[in-house]
């Protein structure tokens, strides 16, 4: 029997959606533009009034927001209610540039909560759960984001935070957690030390994990699942959308529902802007209509993905997108040929090698180079050079398959990668592209 | 005949890699007998013969090493000019490949070398009818 938090939204009819959306949209344009300077500039330079803007059917109309907006609106500069109304703001992880600070009012927490409350509930949460956060607290919206929702839903809540990780595990132990929320790099960090402690899945009471904040493939999933002995589901968000539970992956598993009464999803082409129709791959954009101290319209998130409305197993009607397959912005270009980490990570752990690894990006003699440094893993050592050597090379062909361009690859002992709690360092580009 | 257990260590070409590795065996109270390095621009393989393998490998697996435990010949020949070249046409007469070797112990005019090849028992056999002198691990830590 399927769960939901909310299942008047989550399983509402589309066009009773789009009713809710249309009259929220509206009010959310006007509210922008009369509170929003910096937004209203942009409207009026493009030529669009409010009353222009009568139904979701005219959301292309409206002018796309970016980082760079963001960076240079900070601190104040897209707030849209009076101070004294705020009772918070988080702030980026800054993994690209500058940090932007968002605000929030109470509804907008409440709001945050209950979005996060949808995700929690669809991964089989419920207030008898134990619920063990160790997404970073603090400016940080995991932490923050699955906090509130876990205490919305009533389960018992460890605000762990991240790091500590053999404290992690003896709690998780002692308190019987039954759900885990952190970083993917971090949970499989976590499945790593649970087995080096001599542990089994047999000895933890977990039963699901909820893990985003940085791409993760399948592959990675599947290894988390079988070193925890959990179903793995993916939670997506941005700080600049609240934080995580923007949209939440339910028990089919196969992409993540939008919370659409909140945020409406386009996908654009990131060159020209133009809205594309479900199934294509594109940028995603999130209009915010409900939120009230920080409300982006447009805002282009620089992430690629998918968005579809086919019937869902689970009997949500919400549009659901699938995983990232990468960021516009992380997307390296290597010898003029487009890599995503992501598809590095893929070969990796098809061929049984731990997806700790590093790309390092330079440009040698004006051309670039491209090294990978992979962990072995110790039941791959083996005493002669010429068998690591050979392993070195095969893996640099599979790589090659899969990019196009030759990799060097470069084996090294376990651990010599630092693990990261939260968000996984993978990409090094030396090469000075940009100032 | 029984061989002699050699530990391979997987290290990082970093300052006091090798340091840190024979720290660890020292702290433990364990003797090397022969060793040797096999060294990339990545990597190194250090290869250990210790007077106690089980707890060298124990007490190298808990500092989180990557380790390889492989048996290998050991031979002793006479410090003469073409002792060793002897010993290396045996084992290429037989159609043994050897992938390595390296010396330990010099001394009252004898040499002991290990040698890593593809196939003991064939070479085992081979050294035995040439009446080579081959060690055994305990025949090591004794040394």
């Amino acid at each position: 029997m399927e769960k939901y938090w909310n299942k008047e939204i989550e399983c509402m009819s589309r066009e009773d959606m789009k009713k809710l959306q249309d009259e929220r949209l509206v009010a959310q344009v006007k509210h922008v533009y009369e509170h929003v300077p910096y937004y209203k500039k942009l409207m009026d330079e493009k030529g669009v009034t409010p009353e222009d803007i009568k139904s979701t059917d005219d959301l292309h109309k409206l002018p796309f927001l970016s980082k760079a907006d963001l960076r240079e609106a900070y601190p104040y500069g897209l707030l849209a209610k009076p101070l004294s109304e705020c009772v918070r703001i988080h702030s980026t992880s800054g993994t690209t540039g500058k940090r932007v600070v968002a605000f929030y009012t109470q509804n907008d927490v409440d709001m945050w909560d209950d979005c996060v409350a949808r995700a929690i509930t669809a991964a089989g949460g419920t207030k008898d759960d134990v619920c063990q956060i160790a997404y970073g607290f603090g400016l940080f919206t995991g932490g923050a984001g699955l906090n509130g929702g876990s205490h919305k839903v009533g389960c018992l809540t460890l605000p762990m935070s991240s790091g500590s990780t053999n404290r992690q595990i003896q709690f998780m132990q002692d308190l019987h957690s039954t759900i885990l929320c952190c970083t993917p790099s971090y949970a499989a960090y976590i499945g790593e030390t649970v087995a080096e402690l001599g542990l089994t899945p047999d000895d933890l009471d977990l039963k699901a994990g909820i893990f985003g904040a940085e791409p993760w493939t399948e592959e990675m999933r599947h290894s988390i699942e079988q070193s925890l002995g959990i179903k793995a589901y993916d939670i997506y968000g941005l700080t600049e959308s609240s934080g995580p539970g923007v949209a939440f992956e339910c028990s089919e598993q196969s992409g993540m529902h939008i919370n659409e009464d909140n945020f409406i999803a386009e996908i654009i082409n990131p060159e020209t802007g133009e809205v594309l129709p479900d199934g294509e791959v594109g940028e995603l954009v999130f209009t915010s209509i409900t939120k009230e101290a920080f409300p982006l319209l447009r805002y282009r998130t620089r992430d690629l993905c998918v968005l579809s409305r086919k019937k869902c197993s689970c009997g949500r009607t919400l549009v659901k997108m699938s995983k990232p397959m990468g960021r516009s912005d992380d997307m390296m270009i290597i010898r003029g040929v487009n890599v995503f980490p992501s598809q590095i990570e893929t070969v990796l752990i098809a061929e049984g090698y731990s997806p700790n690894y590093q790309i390092e990006v330079d440009r040698v003699n004006n051309s670039d180079t491209l090294d990978i440094n992979v962990e072995l893993n110790p039941d791959q050592f083996s005493d002669k050079v010429k068998d690591i050597q050979n392993r070195e090379r095969a893996l640099s062909a599979s790589i090659k398959a899969m990019l196009g361009i030759n990799p060097k690859v470069h084996l090294l002992p376990p651990k010599s990668i630092t693990r990261s709690e939260g968000k996984a360092v993978r990409v090094i580009d030396k090469r000075k592209l940009h100032d | 005949m029984a061989n002699v257990r050699q530990i391979s260590v997987f290290i990082e070409n970093k300052i006091n890699s090798l340091g840190t590795v024979l720290g660890i065996l020292k702290k433990n109270g364990i003797n090397l007998r022969a060793m040797s390095i096999a060294d990339t621009r990545d990597f190194g393989i250090l290869r250990l013969i210790v007077n106690d393998t089980d707890k060298a490998c124990e007490v190298l697996a808990q500092s989180e090493y990557a380790l390889n435990v492989s048996d290998v010949v050991a031979v002793t020949i006479p410090d003469k000019t073409g002792a060793l070249s002897y010993v290396l046409d045996i084992l290429g007469a037989n159609g043994v490949n050897v992938e390595y070797l390296y010396v330990f112990m010099s001394g009252q005019a004898q040499v002991s070398i290990v040698i890593r090849v593809d196939d003991n028992e064939k070479a085992n056999k081979a050294l035995k009818s040439g009446g080579v002198v081959q060690l055994t691990e305990n025949d090591i830590a004794a040394m």
